[in-house]
């Protein structure tokens, strides 16, 4: 394997620093679109109220995610792994069907990259001046323009850091904690954190996070088929490339549709060249389609040199969109979704645990009666207070002592509650399987039933 | 330091942080790491529930960087066909 390679420090190519040229068309609105939406998500989400705090909050401290009207518990965990697990799926589906639409629209490597791609732009100017402002001396314009755009990407990338932190602890009191210069060395040290991870992989690495760090980019070949939407360059159309004067018909030069201006491979994020065939490092973009579209146009030639197409379509077969292997991800995707939704539509706001007296297996009481101690831990998950009664089953005789009352319990906390229970002697010998059961007075709907033991003498 | 030494630490850290981010979620979704304080040795007394999330991403992550590391070296030093393996420099 790898007989090319040589001394171990050739082996990887030297890292080439990369000028995206700026494009415009179609798919590059479509990007546009999706950079403000998911961004204006990400940075305005943080700051919505509901009911009175913050709407999306993953509060670490205190072991409770907030959803909206939802209220997380560490015991709803499953509801995170099949959260995770749907956004897995969901990515072989699209893949399978669109190839990988999500790199090129949607994946935040690429979305905070374009945030920083148009600061540059802001300060640094179009491709060709970016490249010869790098290439020339430092005088007084560019130390006024790389740190001008120095200042916007750090601010950025901290509003950033500072934003995901407040997705962890309430984004308004950070905010507070900021102004009046009151803020922990813990937030500051994650705010750092991401602001430096923005900054790196967005400022920084960019591409090179596609084609060196990403797992995704590898493996996405396996849910590829010669049906999926791939990104291709036309050859039999546009081979032999060569320039031409606008306006010439290139049959009679004996030249295909490409002028090798090689405008696909300027604006291409990751560097490459569309014409050699499909590569990994293609994130799918279509900015070389754009380009391409918009040369064409020029050219008076049809469009679609560069375009979304199939393995298939390129080698003159017919492309089949229903396939099985969408299917099979269709299913699982549907399955999974629907659990989620059905689960989430049942649930009940409230979990019961129940936990036998360590201290005495049982007591006798009156002389005829059998008593069982246990704490109840009763967890309010609902957004409201609610007062539960306590019902006991399972044993002839066997009576509430302890609490002779409805319990109340404060919304999102857990409530112990003390529990004594008595049954006749002749009824209690041996051990007993008994339930409990838990609803609240207001919401009969708002139920738990647990099983324990009752305990008596043998 | 080569390229090729910084690549290989790009491959350490990457790989081990995501799975300690991993480790991380699914481990503290099932313990409470105020729970463990209380239980474990007395070195971790006064820590509040922020530092054991930090201490437990950390120690997750050291323990894949051990494991990233101890592979890139067997890699990088395994008599072969390898890419990048000293013999290689002889050249073919």
């Amino acid at each position: 394997m790898n007989e090319g390679a040589a001394a171990p420090s050739s082996f990887y190519e030297a890292a080439v620093k990369i000028y995206p040229r700026e494009v415009q068309g179609r798919f590059a609105s479509k990007r546009n679109v999706a950079v403000i939406v998911l961004l204006g998500l990400f940075y305005g989400m943080a700051w919505l109220r509901w009911h009175g705090r913050q709407a999306l909050l993953f509060d670490l401290p205190a072991r409770k995610f907030y959803v909206f009207g939802l209220t997380l518990w560490p015991q709803d965990f499953w509801y995170m792994a099949l959260l995770m697990i749907i956004a897995a799926l969901s990515l072989f589906f699209f893949t399978a069907l669109a190839g990988r639409v999500f790199c090129g629209f949607a994946c935040p490597q690429t979305v905070w990259t374009e945030m920083f791609l148009w600061l540059e732009r802001l300060t640094e100017g179009t491709r060709h001046r970016r490249m010869r402002l790098d290439e020339a001396p430092w005088g007084v314009e560019k130390v006024l323009r790389k740190a001008a755009k120095q200042v916007l990407w750090v601010t950025l990338a901290v509003y950033t850091g500072f934003t995901f932190v407040g997705y962890f602890t309430p984004i308004r009191s950070i905010a507070a904690q900021i102004l009046d210069a009151s803020l922990g060395p813990w937030a500051i040290f994650w705010i750092f954190l991401y602001s430096l991870a923005t900054y790196g992989n967005a400022g920084f690495l960019r591409e090179q996070v596609c084609k060196y760090m990403c797992p995704y980019a590898r493996f996405q070949s396996v849910m590829f088929d010669e049906d999926t939407l791939i990104i291709a360059y036309d050859p039999a159309r546009g081979e032999p490339r060569g320039a031409r004067r606008r306006g010439t018909d290139p049959g009679t030069l004996g030249l295909g549709d490409c002028i090798d201006c090689t405008l696909c491979v300027q604006v291409c994020p990751t560097g490459i060249d569309i014409r050699k065939g499909l590569q990994y490092e293609c994130i799918a973009c279509a900015a070389c389609v754009d380009a391409c579209d918009d040369v064409m146009d020029k050219m008076q030639s049809p469009r679609g040199l560069v375009r979304y197409t199939t393995e298939n379509s390129m080698m003159g077969r017919p492309t089949h969109k229903a396939r099985p292997r969408l299917f099979v991800y269709g299913a699982i995707l549907a399955l999974a979704a629907g659990a989620i939704v059905y689960s989430l539509a049942i649930r009940t706001p409230l979990l019961l645990d129940v936990i036998r007296d360590r201290n005495a297996l049982y007591r006798e009481v009156h002389g005829d009666r059998i008593e069982n101690a246990y704490t109840l831990k009763v967890i309010n998950e609902d957004e409201h207070a609610h007062r539960y009664r306590l019902e006991v089953r399972g044993l002839e005789g066997l009576t509430l002592v302890e609490p002779s009352s409805a319990v109340e319990v404060a919304s999102g906390t857990v409530g112990s509650v003390p529990v004594r229970l008595q049954a006749p002697s002749e009824e209690a010998h041996g051990v007993h399987a008994i339930t409990l059961h838990i609803v609240a007075l207001d919401e009969p709907r708002i139920e738990r039933t647990e099983r324990t033991r009752f305990i008596g003498p043998s | 330091m080569s390229r090729q030494q910084r690549i290989d630490i790009g491959l350490v850290l990457w790989p081990s942080f995501l799975a300690a981010a991993l480790a991380s979620l699914l481990f503290f979704a099932a313990v409470d790491p105020q729970l463990l304080r209380d239980a474990g040795p007395r070195v971790f007394e006064g820590l509040d529930r922020e530092e054991g999330y930090a201490l437990g991403f950390f120690f997750f992550w050291s323990m894949g960087i051990v494991a990233s590391a101890t592979s890139v070296f067997l890699l990088r030093t395994a008599r072969g066909d390898r890419p990048g393996h000293r013999d290689d420099e002889a050249g073919p």
